[in-house]
């Protein structure tokens, strides 16, 4: 027999832990719609618990079980259909199950709700590029565009804008430069050509010279085009110099493109230690550590900062 | 220290038994995209990808009837094949002291980008793995055989010398960035490496790698890791956990086909299981990880038979790896 549901309001500790996504969720959701905030629960109790169903579907989606975990976001979709990140991750687990149609519409449904959205806005468009629905994908890219033209650089999400941006414009484009392993830890150290600048830039970086390393990523940015490895080592670098706006922009950027990128994540998550936010920190943990089922080092590295309130080397 | 010529992405794959015996395949990697294992990745070009990744050299360990030195050893033996004892670009790839020693030897086919020259080689003071000791000089050398006699390796591993422990500290924590080690899991390391002997190796080189025996590894770190708590030291507890939730990542690696879907999420829950624990470990307080880890060996019986199970239909069948191999050149991903 299917969970009854226990209140969106009251799964906010569970989703604040279990999803990167969940908090938004928890909260009742914002953006219209039925199923928020516990209002008149006799009429709207959803047969799914939203919480459980989205955690589930974090896992099931982690462990490439993509049909399980669209099952799971379905039921959050059912329970919270007002709750744009719900349907944005059913787009997700749709589009990985290869029902790329499927997830373009659950993306478009996101976007309803929350028009604003990069990541959703991102992947929509692939989805039209996928579709070979060629109109509609180049309408969806200028509209990114043109947002990318009023923020002129200078806006919070500068370079998320700017990646997705560029991810539609090679998906658009085939023949283009390779994409690189996305989110392979240190991938781009192993990456067939122009490596030679990235490990390099990963050497200044050890090193603590940090302007030859900008000037390194730079090369393999020439290279690889907005690749997370590379934007999340800028950032990095950004961080060290002291630019910590510049840094959130790069690692954002990061995660914009390759939302599960372990690197990103974690050194976000010291960005937000070093700016004092101690939860925002504990988000990036908890979203290391429902990626990495068998254990990872960028989980641990965080998890010092984390205890250490800080630099654990310092 | 860059290379003016890295891995052309062309990975040179020998045929295993299964499809042609004599026959080299040469295949292109998808462009980008991780391959199979991520071993593959430090692979030298031209390797027989499937032989290599399907055996691995006999370990030479001399085994103690001494009750303590085997619980040191089995929690050095641990620590040595886990990425988390080391830090930096070396632990984020997934390089552990097993990587460089397969099974406490040798890795003559290791061939990291920015790191080693000829195959088998690698420059522990490249700054691409160390913020303390990179020395900006492109200087590999050869991978030391650890079960190799013990008069022909650099440091000296005589009873009452320090001078294994303090180059092994040097190793993990300057050459490799990695975090504090705990003092007793530094000397269980020392320990380990002083029980590899030659005399121990037995009459093969390699061994057919086999789920069951990784399996095993996975329960021995599992084991080691109730003994440390049986000792109150948790801290060493946890790098056991930790040890036997990379090396079960490892075994899932292998199962990666829909037709074994089931079995790899035996393990993605077996590895939920050590996280558990692990987190119990952590908590402030009383601990119930004891009592998780023994509810995870007691599990370990129906993952270890699914893995058996469906062993041939593993990667750790050379022909289903060379097999994968092959269709990873003709279907590309994106």
């Amino acid at each position: 027999m299917p969970m009854k549901r226990l209140g969106l309001a009251g799964v906010a500790g569970l989703l604040a832990v279990a999803a990167p996504l969940g908090g938004a969720l928890a909260s009742g959701g914002g953006g219209g719609g039925g199923g928020g905030g516990g209002s008149m629960p006799s009429m709207t109790t959803p047969e799914y618990d939203p919480a459980v169903e989205y955690q589930n579907g974090m896992a099931a989606y982690q462990a490439g079980k993509f049909k399980d975990a669209a099952r799971n976001f379905s039921h959050v979709t059912e329970a919270a259909p007002g709750e744009a990140h719900g349907w944005h991750m059913l787009g997700m687990a749709k589009v990985g199950a290869g029902d790329v149609k499927g997830g373009s519409k659950a993306f478009e449904r996101a976007l309803k709700i929350e028009p604003g959205s990069i990541d959703t806005a991102r992947e929509y468009a692939l989805t039209l590029v996928t579709l070979k629905l060629t109109d509609r994908a180049n309408a969806e890219l200028a509209k990114l565009k043109a947002r990318a033209t009023t923020c002129a650089d200078t806006c919070a999400d500068a370079a998320a804008l700017k990646a997705a941006v560029t991810a539609v414009e090679q998906a658009s484009t085939p023949a283009g430069a390779p994409a690189a392993a996305l989110t392979t830890p240190g991938g781009l150290i192993f990456a067939p050509d122009g490596d030679a600048a990235y490990v390099r830039a990963v050497s200044l970086i050890n090193e603590r010279r940090y302007a030859e390393a900008l000037v390194a990523l730079d090369k393999a940015e020439a290279a690889f085009g907005a690749h997370p490895d590379v934007l999340t080592y800028q950032g990095y670098v950004w961080r060290k110099l002291g630019h910590l706006d510049q840094a959130e922009a790069h690692y954002r950027a990061a995660l914009a493109i390759a939302p599960t990128h372990r690197g990103a994540t974690e050194y976000y998550g010291e960005l937000k230690v070093i700016e004092g936010d101690l939860p925002g920190a504990k988000v990036m943990l908890a979203r290391l550590d429902a990626q990495c089922a068998f254990g990872c080092v960028e989980a641990e590295e965080l998890r010092r900062w984390i205890d250490h309130n800080g630099d654990p080397g310092s | 220290m860059d290379r003016p010529q890295r891995r052309s992405g062309l990975l040179n794959v020998g045929g295993a038994a299964a499809l042609a015996a004599t026959a080299v395949l040469t295949i292109a990697a998808a462009p980008g995209e991780p391959p199979p294992l991520h071993a593959m990745r430090w692979l030298a070009p031209g390797v027989d990808v499937a032989r290599i990744l399907t055996h691995t050299p006999v370990e030479c360990l001399t085994r103690s009837r001494n009750t303590e030195d085997t619980y040191r050893v089995e929690i050095g033996r641990a620590a040595f094949r886990t990425p988390l004892l080391l830090g930096g670009q070396a632990a984020r790839a997934g390089i552990a002291c097993a990587t460089c020693h397969r099974n406490g030897r040798t890795n003559p086919d290791f061939d990291f980008p920015g790191v080693s020259g000829a195959p088998g080689t690698a420059d522990v003071t490249s700054s691409l793995f160390s913020a303390h000791r990179g020395d900006d000089i492109d200087d590999p050398r050869p991978i030391p055989d650890l079960g190799g006699p013990k008069d022909r390796l650099k440091i000296s591993q005589a009873e009452g010398s320090p001078a294994l422990k303090i180059f092994i500290r040097g190793l993990v924590i300057e050459e490799f960035d990695g975090p504090p080690i705990a003092p007793a899991v530094l000397d269980d390391l020392v320990a380990y490496v002083r029980a590899l002997n030659p005399k121990a190796c037995g009459p093969t080189a390699t061994t057919p790698m086999r789920a069951s025996g990784a399996a095993e590894d996975v329960r021995r770190a599992v084991r080691a890791a109730q003994a440390a708590l049986t000792r109150g030291d948790a801290p060493t507890a946890a790098v056991m956990v930790e040890s036997a939730r990379s090396q079960l990542g490892d075994i899932a690696e292998r199962y990666a086909g829909a037709d074994v879907a089931a079995t790899r999420s035996q393990l993605g829950q077996a590895g939920l299981d050590l996280a558990a624990a692990l987190e119990s470990m952590r908590r402030p307080g009383p601990t119930n990880a004891r009592e998780r880890l023994a509810i995870f060996l007691a599990r370990s019986d129906g993952w270890m038979s699914a893995i058996t199970r469906d062993e041939a239909r593993s990667l750790y069948d050379p022909g289903v790896l060379t097999a994968r191999l092959a269709m990873d050149s003709v279907t590309p991903r994106h």
